[in-house]
């Protein structure tokens, strides 16, 4: 049953892509698109259920264990929030020319497709099919993130497929020379299995795997946007429609450090931890650094937010740098804390950039005024996303310092900590500005409700998971981690 | 044939390969770039059918027959008609000049071969130097990608680079399964059409080449 099940899921946002090939009417399009989401969430919780019962899953290359069930619940709730979201913002940008009635059809089956592509890196237990996946999640998404067809928006699309593709080249080399040392120890057959190759792991030769690892983490690295090649993803980030971002920032680059992950544990199988978590390390400090000038002086609402996912990714890498349990546990747990929030951040700065017409955040002003439930939604995500307490990121953070406390890393602590306080300063100075004040530019319509419903779901999850973290999740973390660490 | 021959034809091929990737990087017309990138993957579909023939590995003859048709016939072709299509206008436009792109790349070659040699205890199928070749390619395509502003030399980079992962993989361990080779092709192919794609509607729309496109900053 659960075995089947894995080849399902990748099947449903697939075959609602095809349904959506029937009809071009919005309302039914979008009917679909809730129904298809809300499918796939079904089936995640019914294979959650099994997997956190019997263990882990597997039917041909396809796998599922505890690490990717963090994953792919993070892809099944934001892909319902997603669709849900979609609802209310696509009335209002075909009401205002943004998107062309005609071609909402392509628009829905690529989100599907790309969704689609997303399962299959997470479930993937070849790394050759991960490997395929992440560069499907990479075209279908690249023309998303052109889809409004203006001068910037195919700018970015196009510096995103050749940066990623770029990246990702190096992600096949490394893989090759894995697989190499793989088919080395155990002959050919299967030495592109992730479980086969973590059996023999610590009979991989060093030096190849520390070459192929080096090769990886640039590779997947440039797509879950490890600075220094982050450079495409201010740009996708921001340009893509709003949903799209959404995915992007709050699971795409989450599929990309699962990758780095499974391959980080057979680097630190065959070489010793302390190789992989010291490159991550590097990593996670730069991207941290990197982000922060540009994110006290953007003027552009959805780019902050693209540079905050830079600094979010830094700190999940330092977080799996820093290593040990609780390094693991915070930085998955960040995952799934960013991953939830920036997708609320980007849905509350769609509504505003809608409402004001002008993503320029020195023009959205006295947002409270004239929305005010959008208003507090995004006041909750920047709070939460400079990390203030009782919000769930500022749990995941601290844990992420508790590690690097516990193995003296005093630098790295110290540089951590000032910039994510000059960040907390530049975040808060830049929400409260767009959210108190005078309003002007906008009327006061009323608010959307579906658009709402989605934020608020996102947003109670946030504030759940700051409070505490539901047993059956934390087993699940648990678990996960006991995969990583061994 | 025996081992040695098949090491000397496979060297052989990859002094090939290599010339053909020096060819890609100082072209300065963009149809000659397309034209040694289309001679290269006939090369690395002449290697696969070596060692098809050597070790008796049907994959092998499967992977060599869709690299001719797919990377040595098809993208090229397309690849033309998108130069023809479109009127171009410009060329290559490096971003740093050819000279230097080709001392960079020949750097890449050396540091290939000095770094193969330190992972050299691995098994390969085919001693030699097959496996600093392949190196070689796919970080000199990834050069050609980075230091080219035009869409279609980006290209020509990419599926170079790729021919050097085929050539990497086939060098170390008689190619990767077919089943996953033939979904890197299919992305490869997929990741072509898209490129296309887009090249051809920001001129339609925007009326502008990639290469204009620099607008987001900061």
């Amino acid at each position: 049953m659960a075995e089947t099940l894995l080849w399902v899921l990748p099947l449903v946002p697939t075959v609602t892509a095809l349904a959506m090939l029937a009809t071009r009417r919005r309302r039914i399009l979008s009917l679909l698109d809730v129904c298809g989401s809300a499918l796939l969430a079904a089936l995640t919780l019914v294979l959650a259920r099994e997997v956190a019962a019997d263990g882990p899953r597997a039917l041909g290359v396809l796998r599922l264990d505890d690490l990717g069930l963090v994953f792919l619940l993070l892809l099944v709730v934001l892909n319902l929030a997603v669709s849900l979201y979609t609802i209310g913002w696509l009335r209002q940008a075909v009401a205002v020319g943004n998107m062309k009635a005609r071609s909402l059809r392509s628009y829905f089956v690529l989100v599907h497709a790309f969704v689609a592509t997303m399962v299959v890196t997470i479930l993937a237990d070849n790394l050759g099919i991960l490997w395929i996946a992440m560069e499907g999640t990479t075209i279908t998404s690249a023309v998303l993130i052109g889809y409004h067809g203006h001068r910037h928006g195919l700018e970015a699309a196009w510096k995103y497929i050749i940066v990623t593709t770029i990246g990702i080249s190096f992600g096949l080399f490394g893989t090759v020379l894995i697989y190499a040392a793989a088919a080395d120890v155990m002959g050919g057959a299967g030495a592109m299995s992730w479980t086969a190759i973590m059996q023999v792991a610590p009979k991989l030769d060093p030096g190849i795997v520390r070459i192929g690892f080096i090769f990886v983490i640039i590779g997947y690295g440039t797509k879950a946007g490890l600075a220094p090649m982050h450079l495409w993803l201010p740009d996708a980030h921001s340009q893509a429609p709003t949903p799209v971002s959404a995915l992007l920032s709050g699971v795409l680059i989450k599929c990309a450090l699962l990758a780095i992950i499974r391959f980080q544990t057979i680097a630190a199988a065959a070489c010793g931890t302390a190789f992989a978590e010291e490159v991550l390390l590097v990593f996670g400090l730069t991207s941290v650094v990197v982000a922060t000038p540009f994110i006290l002086a953007q003027r552009d609402l959805k780019r902050l937010l693209g540079y905050h996912s830079v600094e979010h990714v830094g700190i999940v890498a330092l977080g799996l740098g820093f290593g040990g349990a609780i390094g693991t546990y915070g930085a998955l747990l960040h995952v799934v804390n960013h991953g939830v929030t920036k997708a609320l951040a980007f849905f509350a700065a769609g509504t505003a950039i809608a409402r004001y017409g002008s993503r320029d955040m020195r023009s959205i002003r006295g947002l409270f005024a004239v929305a005010p439930i959008g208003a507090t939604l995004l006041m909750l995500a920047a709070l939460s996303l400079a990390g203030m307490p009782p919000f769930s990121i500022f749990v995941s953070e601290l844990m992420v310092l508790r590690a690097g406390i516990g193995h003296g890393l005093w630098v790295a602590i110290a540089i951590f900590l000032v910039m994510v306080v000059v960040i907390f300063a530049g975040l808060l100075h830049h929400a409260g500005a767009m959210v108190f004040g005078e309003p002007r530019g906008a009327g006061r319509r009323p608010e959307a409700w579906s658009p709402l419903a989605a934020m608020v779901l996102l947003a109670t999850i946030m504030v759940l998971f700051g409070l505490t973290i539901p047993a059956n999740f934390d087993g699940v973390l648990r678990r996960a981690v006991g995969i990583v660490v061994g | 044939m025996n081992a040695e021959t098949v090491q000397a034809i496979i060297d052989d091929l990859g002094a090939l390969l290599l010339f053909t990737m020096i060819l890609i990087v100082a072209a300065s017309q963009i149809s000659r770039a397309i034209y040694a990138v289309a001679a290269q993957s006939l090369f690395i579909a002449i290697a696969g059918a070596v060692l098809a023939t050597a070790t008796g590995n049907m994959d092998l003859w499967v992977i060599a027959g869709v690299t001719l048709a797919v990377k040595a016939i098809v993208l090229p072709w397309v690849l033309h008609l998108v130069v023809r299509r479109m009127n171009v206008r410009r060329e290559v436009e490096p971003v740093i000049p050819i000279a230097a792109t080709l001392v960079l790349a020949l750097m890449v070659v050396v540091m290939s071969f000095h770094l193969s040699a330190s992972i050299g205890t691995v098994r390969q199928a085919i001693t030699g130097n097959a496996l600093p070749v392949g190196i070689a390619l796919t970080l000199t395509g990834v050069l050609v990608m980075a230091t080219r502003k035009t869409a279609l030399t980006q290209m020509v980079g990419l599926f170079a680079s790729e021919n050097g992962i085929f050539f990497t993989a086939m060098a170390v361990t008689q190619g990767m399964p077919l089943i996953i080779e033939i979904g890197v092709i299919l992305d490869v192919i997929l990741a072509a059409l898209v490129m296309t794609i887009m090249v051809l509607r920001v001129r339609s729309t925007v009326d502008a080449d990639i290469a204009d496109l620099d607008r987001l900053k900061g």
